[in-house]
C-alpha cells in the first residue's frame, strides 16, 4: 500500500499543473458550503448576541429593523429621532436605566456615536489606552477605528461636515482623542464615541463663541435694550479648549434635543414587563426587543442561505462530474503506461490501488485547503458579511 | 521515508485546522462594572451644603467627598479631567440643580448616578441678573441668562434637596433605610427651625430694604419676603471710587440701612458704610466649607445676626 501511495504521489508531483487544478476545483466545491455555513452562523451569532445583550430599545415609531440596525450596529439608516425628554422620562420611571444613542455624524468615515458614560460598562467596553470621556469635545476610539486612523490619546480628529456644499452649515468640530477601547470584536470597534453634548455641538445645536457683550464694534450690528446683535464676523469656536470651554452653550429647551434611540436596561424582569406594557399603545414611540427584530432578520438570512446551498450543491455536482471526467480521460491517456506496468509484473489490483491513491491524495489536499480557507473566511469575512447584510437590510 | 513522515503530518494538520476553526469564536468580553452600582462607596457633592446633608444622613462607612479646593467658589470651579474622573467613579453624584456648578454642563457624568437635588422643588427657579441678549447665526436672538442657584438659602427648599438625597441614599443602601430616615428627620427639624426663625426675621424686616454685596440671596429674599438689591463687591477687596458711587446711586432708590456680606468686609469698607448710615451684616451662604463649625452652625450664626439686627433677639 505504501508503495502505491508513493507511486501515486510521484505521479501527482510530476503532473503538478493538472493536480493543482483538480485540487483547487475540489477545494472550492468542498470549501464553499463550509465557508457559507461558518460565515452565516458566525454572523447570525454575532448579530443575535449583541441584540440579546440589549434588553429593550426605545425609538420613534417606524421601521423597527432600521432602528435596531442604527442604534446597535451603527449603520446609518436616518431613522427619525426621539428627544432627550424621552431619556429623562425613562429615568423618571425608576424602572430602568436609559442610555441615549445619537447617530448622524461621522469622523473620517467612522460613525460618531453620542452616548452617555453608562454605555461603556453596559457593553463591557474597557479602555486600552488613555482614559474615558470627561470633558465636552473629547472622543474615545474603538480599537479598529484607532488602528485604521493611526490615532491614539493626545491626537485630534475632525468630524466630517454633514453637508459638503452647505457653506452656511455646521463646521467640523475638532475632537480630542483621550482614549482607545480594547477590541470587542463588534460594531463598537469601528465607532468614535463622544458625549451626547459633544454630538449636539457637532450638529450645531450648541456652540461656543467670543463674548458678544465685550465684542468690538466691528462684530456688533446693534445694541438695544440689553440686546446685542452680532454679525457673521463673530468668531465661533470649532474646538473645545480649556480657555473657551465656558463659552459653549446650548439654546432652547434641551429636552427637545434629538436622540436616535435609548437603550433601556430595566432594573429587573418585572420592570421590563411594566415598561413594555406602557409602550404598547404609544402613538409615536416604540419600545422593542432587539433580539426579536434580529431573529426575524436571521430567518431571512437562513432562507437566503438555503437558496445559496442549492446553488452551491449544483456547482458541486458539476465539479464532481468534471473531476470524474478528467480522471477517466486521464486513465485513457495513461493506457500505455498501465500496460507497461502490467508487463513489468504489476497486477491490475495494484494498478487500481495506485489510481485510488492518487484520488485519495488529491481529495485530502482539497479538504485541507478548504478547511484553511474556511478558517480564514470565518476570521475575516464575518464583519464583511455583517456589514453587507446590515447595509442592505 | 520522506513520504511516510509527510503522510503522518497531513492528518495532524487537518485536525489542528479543524479544531482551530471550531474554536475561532471570539471570547466574550469580561463582565464590566455595573454602571448602577460601581464598586466604590463614595458620594461626591458639588457644594458644601449638599456634602453636609449627605454626611449627616449616610453611614460612616460611606465616604462623602467635596473635592473643590479651598478658596474656590464651587459654583465657578473648573475641574480638571482627573477631578471629573473622580466624580465619575462615585456611587452617587450630588448636583445642586438650578444651573449650579457650570462645569457639570460640559463634563461627562454617568446619568444613572446623578441626583439633581433641587429638581422638582420649585415650579421655576429664580433668574439671576441677565447678561446681554445677543443675536448671531440662524437661531436668532438669545440671552445667556442664568438662574439664581443658592437654593439652600430657602430652608424649605433645602429640606426638599435633603429629601432627594435621602431617597437616593435609601435606593443605594436600602439596608440603612431606618438610620437614613432618622437622620433626615433630625436634619429636617433643624432646617425647619431655621425656616421658622427666618420667617420671623422676614416679618420684622418687611419695610426695611437691604443691600447685598453679591447676588446670592435671591432665594433668601424670595422665601422670607426680604427686599434685597445686589451689587458685585468682594469683602476682602478695597472698594474703588466706582464701587462707592454705585452704592450711593443705589441708595438713592433703595433706602437700605443694612448690607449683607458673604464674609466680614475689610475694616475700611465697614467704616465707609457706617459713614453712609449702612450697617454690615454677615450672612454666609456656606457654599464653601466654613472656616469654623459646619453648615448648620454657619446658618444658625447667620440667623442669629439677623435676629439681633432686627431686635427679635436681645444681643450684646
Amino acid at each position: 500500500m505504501r508503495d502505491s501511495i508513493y507511486l501515486a504521489w510521484r505521479y501527482l508531483r510530476h503532473h503538478r499543473a493538472k493536480t493543482l487544478l483538480l485540487v483547487l476545483s475540489l477545494s472550492l466545491f468542498l470549501g464553499l458550503p463550509l465557508v457559507m455555513r461558518a460565515m452565516s452562523r458566525a454572523t447570525q451569532q454575532s448579530l443575535i448576541s449583541r441584540a440579546e445583550s440589549t434588553p429593550l430599545l426605545l425609538g420613534k415609531k417606524g421601521s423597527s429593523l432600521d432602528l435596531v440596525v442604527e442604534a446597535l450596529y451603527f449603520q446609518l439608516k436616518n431613522v427619525e429621532p426621539i428627544t432627550e425628554a424621552d431619556v429623562d422620562a425613562m429615568h423618571a420611571t425608576g424602572l430602568a436605566l436609559g442610555i441615549p444613542i445619537r447617530m448622524g455624524l461621522s469622523a473620517r468615515n467612522f460613525p460618531l456615536v453620542g452616548t452617555s458614560l453608562d454605555y461603556f460598562p453596559f457593553r463591557g467596553l474597557r479602555i486600552a489606552a488613555g482614559r474615558e470621556l470627561a470633558i465636552m469635545g473629547e472622543c474615545v476610539l474603538g480599537a479598529q477605528a484607532a488602528e485604521t486612523l493611526g490615532l491614539g490619546p493626545g491626537d485630534a480628529l475632525l468630524t466630517s461636515p454633514s453637508t459638503l456644499f452647505d457653506l452656511a452649515g455646521v463646521y467640523p468640530l475638532k475632537l480630542h482623542v483621550v482614549g482607545v477601547l480594547e477590541p470587542s470584536y463588534g460594531p463598537d470597534d469601528e465607532a468614535v464615541f463622544v458625549d451626547l453634548k459633544t454630538a449636539w455641538v457637532g450638529e450645531g445645536l450648541g456652540h461656543g463663541h467670543e463674548d458678544v457683550a465685550r465684542a468690538g464694534p466691528d462684530v456688533v450690528l446693534k445694541r438695544q435694550d440689553g440686546a446685542v446683535t452680532a454679525n457673521a464676523k463673530l468668531v465661533q469656536y470649532n474646538e473645545v479648549t480649556e480657555s473657551n470651554l465656558d463659552s459653549f452653550h446650548f439654546h432652547g429647551d434641551r429636552s427637545t434635543y434629538p436622540v436616535t434611540a435609548v437603550i433601556v436596561v430595566p432594573h429587573d424582569e418585572k420592570a421590563g414587563v411594566l415598561l413594555r406594557g406602557r409602550f404598547v399603545d404609544a402613538p409615536t414611540r416604540q419600545l422593542l426587543r432587539p433580539a426579536q427584530v434580529v431573529d426575524s432578520l436571521n430567518k431571512q438570512i437562513f432562507r437566503f442561505e438555503r437558496v445559496l446551498q442549492i446553488v452551491v450543491w449544483t456547482v458541486g455536482l458539476a465539479t464532481t462530474l468534471m473531476f470524474v471526467l478528467v480522471m477517466v480521460l486521464s486513465w485513457r491517456l495513461r493506457a500505455e503506461e498501465l500496460r507497461m506496468m502490467t508487463r513489468l509484473g504489476c497486477s491490475r489490483w495494484k494498478a487500481g490501488q495506485i489510481m485510488g491513491s492518487e484520488i485519495a491524495i488529491m481529495v485530502s489536499a482539497s479538504v485541507v485547503v478548504a478547511v484553511g480557507f474556511g478558517i480564514l473566511i470565518a476570521q475575516f469575512g464575518e464583519t464583511w458579511l455583517q456589514n453587507l447584510i446590515l447595509r442592505g437590510s | 521515508m520522506r513520504m511516510r513522515s509527510r503522510a503522518r503530518v497531513l492528518p495532524i494538520v487537518t485536525l489542528v485546522l479543524t479544531v482551530s476553526l471550531a474554536c475561532s469564536r471570539k471570547a466574550p468580553p469580561e463582565a464590566a462594572l455595573d454602571s448602577k452600582h460601581p464598586d466604590s462607596s463614595s458620594i461626591y457633592a458639588v457644594n458644601y451644603p449638599l456634602f453636609y446633608f449627605a454626611e449627616r444622613m449616610v453611614a460612616a462607612s460611606v465616604r462623602v467627598v467635596f473635592p473643590v479646593p479651598e478658596g474656590i467658589d464651587p459654583a465657578f470651579w473648573k475641574p480638571s479631567a482627573e477631578a471629573v474622573r473622580e466624580y465619575q467613579k462615585a456611587s452617587l453624584i450630588l448636583l445642586n440643580g438650578a444651573g449650579y456648578a457650570r462645569w457639570t454642563r460640559y463634563s461627562t457624568l454617568p446619568q444613572a448616578r446623578i441626583v439633581i437635588t433641587a429638581k422638582g422643588c420649585r415650579d421655576a427657579f429664580l433668574s439671576s441678573e441677565e447678561t446681554a441678549q445677543h443675536q448671531h447665526g440662524p437661531e436668532g436672538e438669545h440671552a445667556h441668562a442664568g438662574l439664581a442657584f443658592t437654593t439652600w438659602l430657602d430652608f424649605r427648599l433645602a429640606v426638599c434637596q435633603a429629601a432627594h438625597i435621602r431617597d437616593a441614599l435609601v435606593e443605594r443602601w436600602p439596608e440603612e433605610k431606618a438610620n437614613i430616615a432618622s437622620e433626615f428627620e433630625s436634619l429636617e427639624r433643624d432646617l425647619l427651625d431655621l425656616d421658622q426663625r427666618m420667617r420671623e426675621v422676614g416679618k420684622a424686616m418687611r419695610d426695611q430694604p437691604l443691600l447685598a454685596s453679591h447676588p446670592v440671596y435671591a432665594y433668601l429674599a424670595d422665601a422670607y419676603g426680604l427686599s434685597i438689591e445686589s451689587l458685585h463687591l468682594e469683602p476682602d477687596q478695597v472698594l474703588s471710587e466706582d464701587d462707592w458711587r454705585e452704592i450711593d446711586a443705589l441708595r438713592t432708590q433703595h433706602h437700605a440701612r443694612r448690607m449683607l456680606w458673604e464674609a466680614p468686609p475689610l475694616e475700611a469698607t465697614e467704616s465707609g458704610l457706617i459713614a453712609r448710615g449702612l450697617t454690615s451684616l454677615v450672612f454666609d451662604p456656606a457654599a464653601r466649607r466654613p472656616s469654623e463649625g459646619d453648615f448648620m452652625a454657619a446658618m444658625k450664626a447667620n440667623v442669629d445676626r439677623l435676629e439681633c439686627a432686627t431686635g427679635i433677639k436681645e444681643c450684646r
